[in-house]
C-alpha cells in the first residue's frame, strides 16, 4: 500500500488488531496529520467556523434570495496551506488519484449525515476545463460514495470562481441549466465551499424544478 | 543566425504541449513538417509502464483517470479507452499520460555561438587543481568520461573554468547538474560573474529563467527531465547525493539529456560503491584531489560520546558536553552550524538555545541561509539540507546525534567538510556527538586521515 499523497509506502505494525484488517489504507500518518478537519463551533448550516448559530453569510443569503435554497452543507476539511497545495495538485495539475486519499473521510461524512439511496449531483464543469483536466473533480468525489448520480444539469456559463471577488460571484448569472427533472432529494457534491454561491445557484434550479430537499457535501470549507 | 525561428527554443528538449506554448496553427504546422515529433507519454509494456519523462517504472507511481463519466470528455481519441494512465511521480511538472504525449524537436538543431573570449577570470589554480582542470579539458576534447574525486573545499568550481572556457570557445552546450536547488542558486551568480559574455540559465523549481539555446545550463537534476539529446558536456556535481542513489530514473535522465557524442564529468568528494568500483577497474578515468585549495589539511572530526543523547534530545534537554562546546564557541566569538538528524529535534533545540533553524520545508529557507552567510546570525541549526554544496567562510561544525541513520559516511564527510573552507582560517572545529559509535562515524574519520596523508605526499612532491 502506498500513500496517495506522498507516494511512500505505508508501513503498518502487525498486531492482532491489524492482522485481519484488510481495509486498504490510502493515507500515511504524516500526511493525514497535515489535513485539518473542521472543528466545532461552526455555523449550523454551512459549517463555517463561527461562534454564532447562523453565520453572517447564511443570514445574508436568506435576505438576498428571500429563501435559502440550500438546506444544509457538510464539509470535512479546512482550507489550510497544505490543503491548498493538495487542491492545486488535484485540480490544476490534474492528479486524479489524490481523490482516494480523502475516500475514508468522505465516506464517513456521508454516512454520518445522509442516508443511502439519495441522488448525488456533482457540480458540472465547463467543457473547456474538462478538456484540459480530463476529469470533473466533483464527479471524482461523488464516485467515491457509490450512490446513484443525477446527470441532468449542464453548465452553460463560463467561470473561474477562484479569480472572482465575493460581489462578482453574487451578481453573476446562474451558470447552470437543468435538462431533466430532478429527484426529490438531492445532495450536491463539490470540492470547495467558499461563499456557497455555486452550490446555491445549483440548489436554486433544483428547488424551482420541484426538488424538496437539497443539501450539499463538500470536501473543503474555506 | 538560424533559419528556423523555433529551433533555439525547442532544440534538445522534450516537452509537453502546454510547455511548448505555441498557437494551435503553428503547432500543427510544425508537426506536419516533421519538425516536432510526438513521443507517447507512457510506454505501456506487458509487465510494466514507463513514464517517458521521468523513467519511473514503479506501479505505485502510475494513476488512472476513468473516462466513462457523467459528463463526456470532448476528445475523440478517448472514446475507445476505458481509462487514461498518467504518471504521478513527475506530475509537478505537468501531467504526462497516455493521451498527453511529449514532443521533441526534430528540425534543424541549433548551437550556441562560439565565443572568442568567454571568461574574464584571472585567478590562479594550485598545481593539483590544474591537474584536474587539464584532465577535464582532455575529457572534453576526447568526449570521454571523467571522475574528479576531490575533497570538500578543494575548489571544484574553479577547476571547471578551464574546461568551460574550451567548451564555450567551441560552441558546446554545457550543463552543470546538481541535486540541490541551493547549490544552483549559489553557483549560477558566480558563473555569471566570471563568464560575463556567456548565456547562463539557472533552472530549479520555481525559477524565472528560461533556457533559449543558452551556453550553460545550471540545473537541478529534476529539470533535466525536460531535455533530450541536448548537451555536449555534462557535469554532474555530487553524484553520490540523494536523489541519485536508490533512484534509477535520474541516471537515465542524465543519459538522455546528453548528445550521442558527449563528455561526462562526475564531481564528488564521496563516491559511492558503483563509481568506486568503476574507477578501480579503470573503467572511468579518475583524478583524485586530496588537498584543499589552500593546502591545509582537512579538519579531523573529534568524537565525543554522550550517554543517553537521544533521550536528552527527546526531553529537550542538552547534555553538559554539548552546552560546553557551544559556550566555548560563543566565548571565542566563533560562528557555528549545528546539524541535527530530524526536523523535530531542530525545532526543539532551536527553542531551547534561541538559535534559528532551517530544514527542507522552511518557507524562508533562502532568507535564513542568506542571513547566516551575511553574519547576521551567529549560529544556525540545520538538518542535512546544508550538508553539501554550500560554503560559509569560517565556521565550526557540530553534529548532534551523529549515530542517527540519516548521517551515513558520505553525509558525515560532507558535514565535516563545511569547516575551515577559507584560506584565512583553515582550521575549524568539527565534533560528532553520539551515543553509539557507528561504522559511518569511524569511516568518516578514517577517510579524513587517509586524505590528509595523501595530501601530505602530494605536497612533498610539489615542494
Amino acid at each position: 500500500m502506498h500513500c496517495k499523497i506522498c507516494l511512500q509506502s505505508i508501513e503498518k505494525d502487525t498486531t492482532w488488531s491489524t492482522l485481519f484488517d484488510f481495509r486498504e489504507r490510502t493515507l500515511c500518518l504524516s500526511c493525514d496529520e497535515q489535513l485539518e478537519k473542521i472543528r466545532e463551533p461552526t455555523c449550523k448550516k454551512c459549517m463555517k467556523r463561527t461562534e454564532e448559530k447562523l453565520c453572517s453569510d447564511c443570514m445574508f443569503w436568506e435576505q438576498h434570495l428571500g429563501e435559502d435554497p440550500l438546506d444544509r452543507n457538510i464539509s470535512i476539511y479546512t482550507y489550510n496551506e497544505y490543503m491548498k497545495e493538495m487542491m492545486s495538485r488535484f485540480k490544476y495539475r490534474g492528479d486524479y488519484e489524490i481523490v482516494y486519499a480523502w475516500k475514508d473521510s468522505f465516506q464517513q461524512a456521508f454516512h454520518a449525515h445522509f442516508s443511502k439511496g439519495i441522488h448525488l449531483l456533482p457540480i458540472p464543469l465547463a467543457e473547456s476545463r474538462i478538456f484540459d483536466r480530463g476529469f470533473n473533480q466533483a464527479e471524482a468525489l461523488a464516485r467515491l460514495l457509490d450512490q446513484p448520480l443525477f446527470a441532468g444539469m449542464i453548465r452553460t456559463g463560463q467561470e473561474k470562481q477562484s479569480k472572482r471577488t465575493k460581489w462578482e460571484r453574487l451578481s453573476a448569472k446562474n451558470p447552470f441549466e437543468l435538462i431533466e427533472t430532478p429527484p426529490e432529494n438531492v445532495i450536491i457534491i463539490d470540492d470547495l465551499f467558499t461563499t456557497g454561491s455555486t452550490v446555491r445557484f445549483a440548489a436554486q434550479l433544483l428547488k424551482k424544478a420541484g426538488a424538496k430537499c437539497v443539501s450539499s457535501l463538500t470536501l473543503v470549507r474555506s | 543566425m538560424n533559419a528556423n525561428p523555433w529551433s533555439p527554443r525547442f532544440s534538445g528538449k522534450r516537452l509537453l504541449k502546454n510547455e511548448l506554448n505555441l498557437s494551435e496553427t503553428v503547432f500543427q504546422g510544425l508537426l506536419k513538417k516533421g519538425n516536432l515529433i510526438e513521443i507517447p507519454g507512457i510506454k505501456e509494456m506487458f509487465f510494466y509502464n514507463e513514464c517517458q519523462r521521468c523513467h519511473t517504472r514503479k506501479p505505485s507511481h502510475f494513476g488512472k483517470i476513468p473516462t466513462e463519466t457523467n459528463q463526456p470528455i470532448p476528445h475523440k481519441k478517448l472514446r475507445s479507452t476505458k481509462s487514461i494512465t498518467y504518471c504521478r511521480n513527475c506530475i509537478q511538472m505537468g501531467r504526462v499520460s497516455t493521451y498527453e504525449p511529449l514532443y521533441e524537436w526534430n528540425g534543424p538543431a541549433s548551437r550556441p555561438p562560439k565565443m572568442k573570449q568567454p571568461s574574464v577570470w584571472r585567478g590562479e589554480l594550485t598545481p593539483l587543481q590544474s591537474k584536474a582542470a587539464d584532465a577535464m579539458v582532455e575529457a572534453i576534447r576526447n568526449q570521454s568520461t571523467l571522475l574528479i574525486h576531490a575533497v570538500c573545499g578543494a575548489g571544484k568550481t574553479e577547476m571547471l573554468y578551464r574546461g568551460l572556457w574550451i567548451a564555450f570557445r567551441n560552441g558546446f552546450r554545457v550543463c552543470i547538474a546538481t541535486p540541490r536547488a541551493d547549490v544552483v542558486r549559489e553557483l549560477a551568480p558566480r558563473l555569471r560573474r566570471d563568464f560575463p559574455s556567456i548565456e547562463v540559465a539557472a533552472l530549479y523549481g520555481g525559477t524565472q529563467d528560461v533556457d533559449v539555446n543558452a551556453h550553460l545550463v545550471v540545473a537541478t537534476t529534476h529539470q533535466l527531465l525536460r531535455y533530450s539529446k541536448s548537451f555536449d558536456v555534462m557535469i554532474v556535481d555530487e553524484v553520490d547525493a540523494f536523489p541519485y542513489h536508490h533512484d534509477k530514473s535520474l541516471p537515465k535522465a542524465v543519459a538522455r539529456s546528453v548528445k550521442p557524442c558527449h563528455a561526462l564529468i562526475y564531481l564528488t568528494a564521496t563516491p559511492r560503491l558503483d563509481l568506486k568500483m568503476a574507477s578501480r577497474l579503470k573503467q572511468i578515468q579518475t583524478i583524485s584531489i586530496p588537498l584543499r585549495y589552500h593546502g591545509h589539511p582537512l579538519p579531523l572530526p573529534k568524537l565525543s560520546q554522550v550517554f543517553k543523547l537521544h533521550q536528552h534530545l527527546q526531553k529537550g534537554t542538552l547534555p553538559k558536553k554539548i552546552t560546553h562546546w557551544i559556550e566555548q564557541r560563543k566565548a571565542a566569538k566563533r560562528r557555528f552550524l549545528l546539524f541535527v538528524p530530524t526536523i523535530e529535534s531542530a525545532h526543539a533545540l532551536s527553542k531551547k538555545l534561541n538559535i534559528p533553524y532551517v530544514h527542507s520545508e522552511s518557507s524562508n529557507r533562502e532568507e535564513l541561509i542568506h542571513h547566516f552567510r551575511n553574519q547576521r546570525y551567529e549560529a544556525l541549526i540545520t538538518t542535512t539540507i546544508l550538508e553539501r554544496g554550500v560554503t560559509f567562510p569560517s565556521i565550526d561544525v557540530a553534529v548532534i546525534g551523529a549515530d542517527h541513520d540519516v548521517f551515513d559516511e558520505a553525509a558525515l564527510i560532507q558535514i565535516a567538510g563545511r569547516a575551515g573552507r577559507s584560506a584565512d582560517d583553515p582550521d575549524g572545529d568539527v565534533t560528532f556527538f553520539y551515543n553509539v559509535k557507528t561504522k559511518a562515524i569511524v569511516k568518516a574519520r578514517q577517510y579524513t586521515e587517509l586524505k590528509n596523508l595523501e595530501g601530505k605526499k602530494f605536497k612533498k612532491e610539489f615542494d
